[in-house]
This record gives C-alpha cells, sequence and structure tokens, in this order.
C-alpha cells in the first residue's frame, strides 16, 4: 500500500478511536509545551542580554552595602536583599561618594534609594517600587530608553518616569504623558515612559526622600558609577574596593559593601535563566517519558482491538509492511495531536511567563516563540509517538491472518 | 486430467493443532485437485474441518505437514510479502460474518483491497463504482456496515472480493447469518459469476440444498475426505 493511503488509514483511525486513549497524549502536551517555553525564553533572554550589552552595560558598576561571604554569589548581586540584611552602621554615604571621587577612572557617579509606595490614580490604587535617582547624572548613565515624553531633567521636581507596563496596563485608563498620579498623598507629574516592560517608577531622588519616610537624607541604597574607560573594569572594581575599604576602616574579611557590574548581574541572569532551562528540560524529559508510556499502552490497546481488521486486511491483501505502516502513522498522528495543542500551550506559557516571573527581570526580553521551534516541537513529538508505536505496531504486523481473523 | 487445469492442489495436507498436551488433528491426509472453473461444495458434519481446509486454500494458514500447490506454485516457498499479495491478486473471500471494517463506507470497503495493490486511485475507484453498480448497491456506497442490512453487507463483502478479479473465491458459509430468501439470491450471484466470469469456486456450506449449485461436492469426516461427488 502507498504510503499516503497508510496515512489516510491511520487518519481515519485516529478519528475513530476512543476518547479515553486521547488521555494518553497529555504527556506529549506537557513535553511540548516545556521545550516550546524553555526555547522561547532562551531566544527572547540572548536577545536582551545582547541589547544590553550591546548597548553600554559594560562601564557601569553598582555599589552597594552589605558582602555576603556565604560563599552563594546569587545574594551578592541581589542588592535589596542584602540591604534588607544590614544594620545602621553598613550604610552608604555622602563620605562614600567622596572617596569615589578621588578615583579619577570614574567618570559620573549616581545616587539611589529605592522602596515601595502606595500609588494611586482615579480611585485605583497600587503597591510599587519606587527608585529615587539623581537625575542629573541617572539620564547620562542608564540602559533605559524613552518611549514617550522625556527623561529627567535636572531643574525637576515634582515629575516621574514610568515604565511601560505601568503606563499601559496597569490600572484602567491608560497613563500618558502629562497624567497626574498621586504618591504617598503627593501629585506626581509624568513626564517620560521608558521603553521596557516594568511597573517601576523613577523620581529625583531628593522628592522620593519625601515620599519615602523610612530613608534617612544623604543615605543611598545603593550608587551608581560609569567609568572612563569600559576597557578597565576589572583594574576600576579592584581600586574602588581598595579605595572604600581604607575609607570605610573595614578589611577584606570583614568587608560591609559590594561591587558589582552590569556584566556580572547579566552573567547572573543567565546563570539563572539556565536553572529554569534545566528545570523545564526536566519537565521536558519526564513527560515526553510519560508520553511515550501512554501512547504505547494506547497502541498496544488500538491494536488489540483492531485485531480483527487487521486479519481481514491480510485475508485481502495487505502485507506486514501495511500493517506496520498504518499503525506507525497513527501513532505519529497520535503524537502530532499532542503536539500542536503543547505547541498552543507553550505559547501560552512563554507568553505568561515574564508577568509570572514579574520584578526578577529574568525573562526581561520577553519571549519569542520562532518558527524554528514550533517545527522543531512538532517534529519531536511525531517522532516520539511513532517511537512509542514501533513495538505494539511490530506486534500487530506479526499477526498470523487465521488467528487475527477468528479474534473477537 | 491435464496438469495445466489444475489450480489447487493438496498433497497428503495434514493440520494438527496443539492443545496443551493433546495434539487435535483437524485435517488428516488431505489428498485433491481442484479444476480451474470448478464450483465446489465442500460439506460435513461440525467440527470435520470445512474451515480448516478454506484457510489452508485462502494461504491464511500453513499446513503441519504435506504441501499445497497454487497456480503450479509451492505457497511454502513464498515469502510473507509475496504471499500475501499472491492472495491479494488471486483470491477473493467471502466469510460468513461479511467482515467489513466499521469505520469504513461500503465503498471504502470495496475499494481496500485495490489499495494494497497499489492500484492507481482513478482506475481503482471506477473500478469500486462498477462493481458496486453490478452488485446492486451503488445507492448505498456512503453507508457504514452498520447503516445496511446483513444481506447488503454480504453483496458489499462480495463486491470487495470481486473488485481484484480473483481467479478463486472462497466462501465459508456465506450465507449462515442470512435468511434463506437472501440466502438463496447471494448463492444465485455466486452462480452467476462462475457461469459468466469463468470463476473458480469453493464454498463450505451445511446447507445441501445450496450445495446443489456447485458442480462438484467434498464431503469431510472427522479431517478426512470421504466423498468426492461431482455433477
Ligand atoms: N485454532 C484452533 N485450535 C485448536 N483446535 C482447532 C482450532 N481450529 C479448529 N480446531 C479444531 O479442528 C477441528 C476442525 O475445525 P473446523 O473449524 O475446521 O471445523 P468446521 O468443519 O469448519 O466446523 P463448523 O461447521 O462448525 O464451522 C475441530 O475439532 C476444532 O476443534
Ligand atoms: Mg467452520
Amino acid at each position: 500500500m502507498k504510503l499516503s493511503k497508510c496515512l489516510k488509514h491511520a487518519l481515519n483511525m485516529m478519528i475513530h478511536s476512543k476518547l479515553r486513549s486521547w488521555l494518553t497524549i497529555i504527556g506529549i502536551v506537557i513535553g511540548v509545551s516545556s521545550v516550546i517555553a524553555i526555547v522561547s525564553i532562551g531566544e527572547g533572554m540572548e536577545q536582551s542580554l545582547n541589547a544590553q550589552i550591546d548597548d553600554l552595560g559594560g562601564d557601569i558598576l553598582t555599589i552597594t552595602p552589605g558582602f555576603s561571604r556565604s560563599g552563594d554569589k546569587h545574594f551578592r548581586y541581589l542588592p535589596t536583599l542584602s540591604t534588607q540584611a544590614t544594620d545602621d552602621e553598613t550604610v552608604l554615604d555622602r563620605s562614600d561618594i567622596q572617596a569615589l571621587k578621588g578615583i579619577p577612572d570614574i567618570d559620573l557617579i549616581d545616587t539611589q534609594i529605592r522602596g515601595n509606595v502606595d500609588v494611586s490614580y482615579r480611585g485605583e490604587t497600587g503597591s510599587l517600587s519606587l527608585t529615587g535617582v539623581d537625575q542629573k547624572v541617572w539620564s547620562k548613565i542608564t540602559t533605559e530608553d524613552i518611549r514617550d515624553g522625556r527623561m529627567l531633567d535636572s531643574a525637576d521636581q515634582n515629575v516621574i518616569l514610568i515604565g511601560a507596563s505601568l503606563a499601559d496596563n496597569y490600572f484602567d485608563q491608560t497613563l500618558g504623558i502629562n497624567k497626574v498620579i498621586n504618591i504617598e498623598g503627593s501629585s506626581f507629574r509624568i513626564v517620560g515612559i521608558m521603553d521596557d516592560q516594568s511597573t517601576n517608577v523613577i523620581m529625583p531622588i531628593q522628592m522620593a526622600y519625601q515620599v519615602l519616610d523610612d530613608k534617612e537624607k544623604d543615605i543611598y541604597d545603593s550608587i551608581v558609577v560609569k567609568i572612563r574607560d569600559e576597557e578597565n573594569l576589572d583594574v576600576v572594581v579592584e581600586k574602588i574596593e581598595y579605595k572604600l575599604m581604607i575609607t570605610r576602616h573595614v578589611t577584606e574579611s570583614d568587608r560591609d559593601f559590594t561591587v558589582t557590574s552590569n556584566v556580572q548581574i547579566m552573567e547572573m541572569r543567565s546563570e539563572m535563566m539556565s536553572s529554569v532551562s534545566l528545570f523545564l528540560t526536566a519537565i521536558a524529559a519526564v513527560s515526553l517519558l510519560v508520553g511515550v508510556v501512554g501512547i504505547t499502552n494506547t497502541m498496544f490497546t488500538s491494536v488489540l482491538e483492531k485485531t480483527k481488521e487487521i486479519g481481514i486486511m491480510k485475508a485481502i491483501g495487505a502485507r506486514n509492511r501495511d500493517i506496520l505502516t498504518i499503525f506507525l502513522f497513527n501513532a505519529g498522528l497520535i503524537g502530532l495531536v499532542g503536539g500542536i495543542i503543547g505547541v498552543i500551550l507553550g505559547i501560552f506559557i512563554s507568553e505568561a511567563l515574564p508577568y509570572l516571573m514579574g520584578d526578577l527581570t529574568l525573562a526581561s526580553g520577553g519571549t519569542i516563540v520562532s518558527l524554528n521551534v514550533v517545527i522543531l516541537a512538532l517534529s519531536i513529538s511525531v517522532l516520539v509517538g511513532m517511537f512509542a508505536g514501533v513495538i505494539p505496531a511490530y506486534q500487530g504486523s506479526k499477526l498470523k491472518p487465521v488467528d487475527a481473523l477468528r479474534y473477537e | 486430467m491435464e496438469p495445466t487445469d489444475t489450480l489447487l492442489n493438496f498433497e497428503n495436507v495434514w493440520k494438527i493443532y496443539q492443545m496443551g498436551e493433546v495434539e487435535v488433528p483437524a485435517l488428516q491426509g488431505i489428498d485433491v485437485k481442484i479444476k480451474k472453473g470448478d464450483f465446489v461444495a465442500i460439506i460435513g458434519a461440525s467440527g470435520s474441518g470445512k474451515s480448516t481446509m478454506m484457510n489452508l486454500i485462502g494461504c491464511l494458514d500453513v499446513p503441519s505437514k504435506g504441501r499445497i500447490f497454487l497456480k503450479g506454485q509451492d505457497i511454502s516457498q513464498l515469502s510473507e510479502s509475496d504471499l500475501a499479495t499472491f492472495r491479494g491478486k488471486t483470491i477473493g473471500f467471502i466469510f460468513q460474518q461479511y467482515n467489513l471494517i466499521p469505520t469504513m463506507s461500503a465503498f471504502e470497503n470495496v475499494m481496500l483491497p485495490l489499495e494494497f495493490q497499489e492500484e492507481n486511485d482513478s482506475i481503482a475507484s471506477k473500478r469500486t463504482r462498477e462493481i458496486l453498480e453490478f452488485i446492486g448497491l451503488s445507492d448505498k456506497m456512503h453507508y457504514l456496515p452498520s447503516q445496511l442490512s446483513g444481506g447488503q453487507q454480504q453483496r458489499v463483502s462480495i463486491a470487495r472480493c470481486l473488485v481484484t478479479d480473483p481467479e478463486i473465491i472462497l466462501a465459508d458459509e456465506p450465507t449462515g447469518a442470512l435468511d434463506s430468501v437472501t440466502g438463496e439470491n447471494i448463492l444465485k450471484m455466486l452462480e452467476k459469476l462462475w457461469r459468466e466470469k469463468d470463476k473458480t469456486i469453493i464454498m463450505v456450506t451445511h446447507d445441501l440444498n445450496l450445495a446443489k449449485y456447485a458442480n462438484t461436492t467434498i464431503e469431510l469426516k472427522d479431517g478426512e475426505i470421504i466423498r468426492i461427488q461431482d455433477g
């Protein structure tokens, strides 16, 4: 029998198969959707990393109070965690700025504070993260691009920049330029919207001190510096660490601050990404295995149910090879259906993931579902289906015609 | 008898079923020749080995001992796939229980053997249409077997058997599931095929009235031929 005819009969068989046999495709569905999610996040990640590294990234350093000696370097890179963990003595203040100003390799110094604030707009409220920045410097240092409006200006007072997600879909009504929102009881006018996916609010640091009343003036949560020559990054990091250890009267062993480069942050992100990927890969592998077992089971049942039909087909001239092909195609089609559902689910997951991951911005580049991934996933599911069908199909094809015909 | 005339030749054919420890001899040294153009009725009591013999003739099973020649070809010498092709082209089956594929329409059921022979689509569907017309079922082509009466289903199965234009038609109790009038009609149809299309027909039946349509009657008892009657 021609392959096209085998496919036709396999399809006919699938259309008439019982509902319960469809439940066995769940393994394939989960496996394939994981594959789609992994690859699409990976691609989104790669694109955003590349974009950031290309843009600037490399010449920016962030100094935060606190230092982790646990050996787990992830903690070092999470400034907010360290800040919360520090007591009153380990803070960054003007003396640190003075010390940094003495290092000629540093071009610009920005001071920042950060906290959560209640924001309200036309009766709706929400808790958002606020960053106060030294606006004169920040606009020159930041990696953010402005989508609408403008950057902060040195003369600015009651104005803010907001993230695109906050602008577009946080409140019922979208927030545009010159809209006024209320933050902790004071009114602020939006002058710019950043080209990102965040719900962050950026404002001049002097205003932030007023809004965040637990923050003490001239105490900073982080200091961001831009160095003159990207090539010297490692040397400058050492110089800063050396100088700050002297001015803060600490040694290597009781160091109380951390210098992080954007490059390191990106490395951390990609490290976290790869552990997420690993996790999803494990899910994918396990589910595909479950899928194989499920389809194998379905196929055994199906061969058994169709024993008589196999006998009839053999009596009217079917060769073992024809029977084998029909059942293999049937298994492949079951896999394909699982794959298609999996792809759809996977696209949903990868669309939703950036939101689920929120401010960790693991998937800050969004996710990219490419045609290649879809084709890859569908081929995997067809192959998995066929692989699962090999043994049952072979068994069916080997049935003796007389025995098969006798089966009721 | 000219050797070229012989379509089917059983040489000392035995079929022994193994039932655990016990050996059940279903056929015991059958020697018989069937000529091209014969209409043979195989009769005998239940359990006498009629179906076993039909299965061997139809190459659905292999003998425990002895040799079977079909069109001069020792069928034990053929590979699985050659045997399947040979069977598909040479032999048409009509079963007592019709044995149609329940998920396929009458048309699809009839066309199926041609698909196994890799006949090209337009020829296959033309031929299928002609046969269904010949059998008087062109108006029910797209019905599923479950939507047809027993007699109609049996006609579909006859159409499926004829579509490949086989030299031999094997029918194991073709009327066993039908009432006597419908059964008689099926038999008339077979007789017409035998007379007009020159087919060789081998039929198993319980019904001696139906056996009269045949020109040769073979009677089995306990796996042995006890009588061959011509005319
Ligand atoms: N697969 C089998 N395994 C064991 N014994 C079998 C098998 N098939 C047939 N037999 C035995 O072989 C003998 C002949 O069986 P067969 O089916 O050929 O009889 P039959 O003449 O067709 O009977 P009926 O008229 O009832 O259809 C019987 O004794 C039966 O029990
Ligand atoms: Mg029988």
